[in-house]
């Protein structure tokens, strides 16, 4: 009894959480619930798009939307701009000698707060990218002979700029593996466009005056629920079938490991409870395959890209949607 | 404009290898075909078929390039008609010019072919099917241009294009729908092949192995090769049953030729003269009547239904010899009363089989009697058959020996008696109605039309059958005579034309069937009841034993009866005698004469048999004395000395050891010792037998095979013998292709039912939600509305979106109890109950019912439902 009522609590969180987000970033539901369903998942997320479609003010709703553990002030957001000249050092912090204390002292980068948006993470070196990548996988700091460990809290929010683009670093497949979700943020529709446009200042307002709906506390407490939606047998055998699938497509030279494939379960669990549900469906596989897989794959050309995981997207939704139940 | 390929190489080599190769091949196969036919192409076919097979091959290639079709395909066609429009330039004198310009003409058509053929391959998916059916087209022509219509011309013409269309059609699809990229992509096109010519052998074989009799049918009735050839094309008027004896056969069909031979079936004693006593007055013998004529086989018929029935068939096999088997109802049925009278026949069989009967009209009586011991050599069995003949019947009905005054004036009396029968009208509707009945159609009405033009004169139908006589013995302009015997008549060139008319207008030669088909078509033409009748011909050739006749095989014979009310069936023939072959003589020989007068039979079964003191004990149970029948309830025991018995059973004489215990058999004595033996009125059985010697010489036994054995050989030879109804196999084929058609367009319909039906049915909820939910996704799929790339959620938007149903509130319940454990709330479970009716209702009535109705008919929408989506 005491469970549905945490879970309901949990549920209505989620629910707080995403409309108070969507205050800010209108017409974006699905890319909110994907980056709820990151952070719910102990993940990090990586948003890909042309500059100037939301990204950063997503990052930033989001940390302003959890307020901190002192329950004063909210979380801590860090941003970091990625460049070509940036070190690893202006990340992770660096020691320097205190004069005062006649001692080297550990100054901790950016890295230690509990929001990071790592912004246009391509543009740096590779050197960077890997320093980050490392925590993040980590969760923890080593320097010299000591060991930091990072927030409990640790949410990033890297974003990327199309690989086309001129004076950019393609992470390589292997990094890009630590992001649990790759999304695309894309323009907006006509009607939510023309209504950020008329209210165009407002944004910035809005982002000012947004809410704390909720705690760190409650965050990593619905990071514990998230453990406990239920996923059907049948499902954890749609997850096998699409990574082994994606191993065996002649149109992928890399398919998905088995890392994906846990990391798949987490988020569709994550996903559910985002979506309101303690138990996972057809539609949460549905909507989370491009999102979870599709950045951990390497195709043979762009148009295979296109259309290879959608069509072993497709047959697993088909065996799945004539399964029959209740016999 | 940047070039690219459009196929990988795999797939160029594939369809040049699998599919260009084999259309080459039939080309040149086909062109060789037309040039046979065709002057015009001058016989030039190896070039033609290498012109068309480089077009092709060049159009498949150049195809596989991003080229346009659109622009490409005229500039060719511009090029082979300047070719054209100049070629004459470079000849030398005008002739040449003009061959020139033919051949070159020949070769555009063949090259734009080839090129289009090439085109098809390479870029148009239905192409195939086009092109299989333009080839059949072509084929339908050049066999229709060819004089020679047989069936292994028909076979070699359309088995290569019938072949080669399925195999295309086939491997076309084959190749366009694998993936390029499969790793084994030879191996996956080489099992597929193989598997399909697999599939094709068995089936063919199976066809071949099911229909091997019909087939071989078919190759002998027109005129194949084959194992067949000891008979030849021909058909003939007797069977030769297991045993080596002779039967007329039960059905007669008009064939291109008769084969006849010269084995003597039987002989026969007829007590049948003129009323001067002596001059014999022979009749014909028949075996059965056909009263149906098959049109679609060209094939007389016994029909068992034929009203007032009166043929009588008895087994004379399965008579206990001396005892006789009688049937007065053919005598009510033959309805004729004037100038009737009893005679008989005794027959003494040779070739004939021993349960055949033939007498001649209106038997009634059959006494099998026994074969005098001289002569069992040379007669196997005997009857004595007992008819009740009309006055008016004779062999010599139309054709008489010129110059016997005696006969000339019989039958000049007759006609004048049958002349007083002005109609029908007197006769009963149904029997009426039957024996006039004639085929409604194009080829029967030349028949009507012929009638009409032959009884123009004629009053009474007596007149009106000498009429007919009159036309066939008729001459034509040059004196000779219109209708010719003949026993090779030929067949008409198509095969499906109508024997009967060609043989009455056209050709004008055959035998007896085709004259006795003619004239009862004509007869029925005039309104004059009639019937076929077949079974042997009684030649007057001896007057050595006066009313003595042989029968040999050649005498099997067809010809019609008309009914006359009051007189009965008389026999009519108007088959004209054989002009070309010189009739061997066949000479009468020796009768069998010598009869015995049985004073003694006894009918029964054998319960002793000592071979060694030649005793045999029997049970009997009737038994004749001096000419009179006796039996009795109980068997009566009785002693018989065999010492001087000859024994017999159907095939002939055999040894005393062939009888066994418990056969049964008829006893006869025609011992002396018992001549003067009489009895009374008042006798029995028993007390007969009491007048008898304790043990009775016993002269001939016959034994009588059980019936169980009889009838299997009987089976035997009707499975054997039994005729193809092609009309029935035809209407049986069309119904189970048009019962698989019908099924397989209703398949979505019954499929939707069943669902339904699932989907409506009281359950656990699970269950009731997944059935409803399968229901409603397949019926969405088959009005058009695919899944595809769609999760259930997004699917159930659209659906709702489009129809304003619930369906995403089903769908997340759906997905709730699939996937969690979490039990439903009280308006969920409802939902799951409620939702199929008014879903289905919904979406029927924004589904215009001809969307639907047509939508239903698509079998690819359920095919898409039911297979699992590929990857690609």
């Amino acid at each position: 009894m005491e469970s549905l009522i945490q879970l309901e609590q949990a549920l209505g969180n989620i629910d707080k959480l995403t409309n108070n987000i969507e205050k800010v970033i209108r017409g974006k539901r699905m890319q909110i619930q994907f980056i709820l369903t990151a952070l719910l998942a102990k993940g990090h997320i990586l948003m890909e798009d042309n500059p100037g479609t939301g990204k950063t003010v997503m990052a930033k709703t989001l940390a302003q939307s959890i307020s901190g553990i002192q329950s004063k002030g909210s979380t801590n957001f860090k941003r970091i701009q990625f460049t070509p000249d940036l070190l690893p050092m202006d990340l992770i912090g660096s020691h320097i000698f205190d004069d005062i204390k006649k001692e080297f002292i550990f100054k901790k980068g950016p890295l230690f707060c509990n929001v990071l948006l790592a912004d246009e993470i391509n543009r740096a070196s590779p050197k960077v990218q890997s320093a980050l990548l490392e925590c993040m996988a980590e969760n923890q700091i080593t320097m010299g002979e000591t060991t930091y460990p990072l927030e409990k809290l640790f949410f990033t929010i890297a974003t990327q700029n199309p690989i086309e683009m001129e004076g950019t670093y393609p992470l390589p497949a292997a990094q890009l593996d630590r992001f649990f979700l790759k999304i695309y943020f894309g323009y907006v529709d006509e009607v939510t466009e023309m209504d950020i446009y008329r209210n165009y200042l407002g944004i910035q307002d809005n982002l000012n005056h947004i809410q704390q709906v909720l705690s760190m506390d409650e965050i990593l407490f619905l990071q514990e629920e998230t453990e406990k939606v239920s996923i059907h047998e049948e499902i954890v055998v749609a997850v096998k079938n699409i990574v082994r699938d994606t191993r065996k497509h002649p149109d992928i030279i890399l398919g998905a490991s088995t890392r994906s494939g846990i990391t798949f379960l987490k988020c569709l669990k994550a996903f559910a409870l985002v979506n309101g549900r303690t138990f996972v469906t057809e539609d949460d596989v549905q909507n989370l395959t491009p999102a979870v897989i599709d950045h951990r794959l390497i195709y043979r050309s762009k148009e295979a890209k296109q259309k290879a995981l959608a069509s072993i997207l497709n047959k697993e939704l088909d065996r799945l949607s004539k399964l029959k139940i209740g016999k | 404009m940047s070039i690219g390929r459009v196929h990988s190489w795999k797939k160029l080599v594939a369809q040049l290898v699998l599919l260009a190769v084999p259309t080459a091949i039939l080309m040149f196969y086909l062109l060789q075909n037309v040039n046979a036919t065709e002057a015009l192409l001058q016989n030039d076919w190896f070039n033609q078929g290498v012109y068309f097979s480089t077009a092709m091959a060049g159009a498949l290639v150049f195809y596989s390039f991003r080229f346009r079709v659109i622009t490409t395909l005229p500039i060719l066609v511009i090029i082979l008609y300047l070719l054209y429009r100049f070629s004459p330039a470079l000849a030398v004198g005008e002739f040449d010019g003009l061959t020139i310009q033919v051949k070159v003409e020949i070769f555009g058509i063949l090259v734009t072919a080839g090129w289009l053929a090439g085109t098809g391959f390479a870029r148009w998916r239905f192409y195939t099917i086009f092109w299989a059916l333009l080839l059949l087209g072509i084929e339908i022509y050049a066999v229709s241009r060819s004089s020679n219509i047989t069936a292994s011309a028909l076979i070699t013409g359309f088995a290569p294009i019938l072949a080669y269309a399925f195999y295309i059609i086939y491997m076309a699809e084959l190749i366009r729908n694998m993936s390029k990229d499969e790793k084994y992509f030879s191996w996956f096109v080489l099992k597929r092949v193989f598997g399909f010519f697999v599939m094709i052998a068995v089936l063919l074989l199976g066809l071949y192995y099911f229909f091997q009799k019909d087939f071989k049918a078919i190759e002998k009735e027109y005129g194949g090769q084959g194992s067949y050839q000891e008979k030849g094309n021909s058909e003939s008027m007797t069977k030769n049953n297991k045993d080596g004896s002779i039967s007329n056969k039960d059905q007669t069909k008009l064939t291109g030729s008769l084969s006849k031979d010269q084995r003597l079936v039987f002989v026969a004693k007829l007590d049948s003269y003129f009323p001067d006593g002596k001059t014999p007055n022979p009749l014909y013998f028949t075996a059965y009547y056909f009263t149906k004529f098959d049109t679609m086989t060209q094939t007389f018929e016994r029909d068992p239904a034929m009203p007032d029935n009166d043929l009588f068939t008895p087994d004379p096999s399965k008579i206990p010899l001396y005892f006789a088997k009688t049937d007065s109802s053919v005598i009510k049925n033959t309805h004729a009363s004037v100038g009737r009278k009893v005679i008989s026949a005794d027959v003494y069989k040779v070739f004939m089989s021993p349960d055949d009967y033939v007498a001649p009209s209106t038997s009634f009586f059959c006494q099998p009697i026994s074969v005098p011991n001289e002569y069992k050599s040379q007669y196997r069995s005997a009857y004595r058959a007992k008819m009740y003949v009309s006055e008016l019947n004779s062999a010599y009905f139309i054709y008489n020996p010129a110059g016997n005054k005696q006969i000339e004036d019989f039958q000049k009396a007759r006609f004048d008696v049958l002349r007083t029968v002005p109609n029908f009208t007197a006769l009963d509707r149904k029997f009426y109605d039957y024996y006039t009945f004639m085929p409604k159609n194009h080829e029967y009405d030349r028949i009507r039309e012929l009638a009409a033009q032959i009884g123009t004169t004629a009053k009474t139908p007596a007149d009106k059958m000498l009429a007919i006589r009159s036309y066939f013995l008729s001459k034509d302009d040059y004196g000779q005579p219109l209708f010719k015997y003949s026993d090779n008549p030929g067949i008409p060139g198509l095969p499906s034309a109508n024997k009967l008319t060609y043989f009455l207008f056209e050709n004008r030669k055959g035998y007896c069937a085709y004259f006795a088909g003619a004239t009862l078509f004509l007869l029925r033409a005039m309104g004059i009841p009639s019937r076929v009748a077949v079974g042997y011909l009684t030649v007057d050739r001896s007057s050595k034993n006066p009313g003595w006749y042989w029968f040999y095989e050649k005498q099997a014979h067809a010809w019609v009866q008309a009914y006359f009310p009051g007189y009965g069936w008389i026999d009519f023939d108007t088959t004209v005698p054989s002009t070309d072959t010189q009739e061997s003589p066949q000479p009468d020989q020796t009768p069998p004469l010598n009869m015995r007068q049985a004073y003694f039979v006894a009918d029964g079964t054998v319960t002793d048999i000592d071979t060694v003191t030649k005793k045999m004990e029997m049970d009997a149970a009737k038994i004749i004395f001096h000419d009179k029948d006796y039996d009795s309830k109980t068997t009566q025991h009785i002693k018989t000395d065999v010492s001087l018995a000859t024994v017999s059973s159907d095939t002939g004489a055999v040894p005393l050891s062939y009888i066994k215990k418990g056969m049964h058999v008829t006893a006869a004595s025609y011992s002396e010792s018992l001549k003067n033996l009489t009895a009374t009125d008042n006798d029995s059985m028993p007390s007969v037998l009491a007048k008898l010697p304790k043990v009775v010489p016993i002269d001939e036994i016959k034994v009588i095979e059980p019936e169980s054995q009889a009838q299997k050989k009987k089976n035997a030879e009707q499975k054997e013998g039994k005729p193809v109804d092609w009309m029935a196999v035809l209407w049986t084929a069309l119904i189970i292709i048009g019962g698989v058609i019908i099924l397989l367009f209703a398949s979505p319909w019954l499929i939707m039912q069943y669902l339904a039906a699932a989907a409506r049915a009281n359950k656990a909820e699970k269950k009731k939600a997944s059935d409803t939910y399968t229901a409603a996704m397949f019926y969405l799929n088959q009005l058009g509305y695919f899944r595809t790339n769609l999760g259930p959620q997004q699917y159930a938007r659209m659906i709702d979106s489009q129809f304003a149903t619930g369906f995403e509130k089903f769908s997340n319940v759906y997905q709730k109890l699939k996937y969690s454990n979490a039990s439903l709330t009280e308006s969920e479970k409802q939902l799951v109950n409620e939702f199929y009716t008014p879903f289905i209702r919904q979406v029927r009535g924004q589904v215009p019912f001809k969307t639907r109705v047509s939508r239903f008919l698509n079998i690819y929408n359920t095919i898409h439902f039911f297979t699992q989506p590929k990857i690609s």
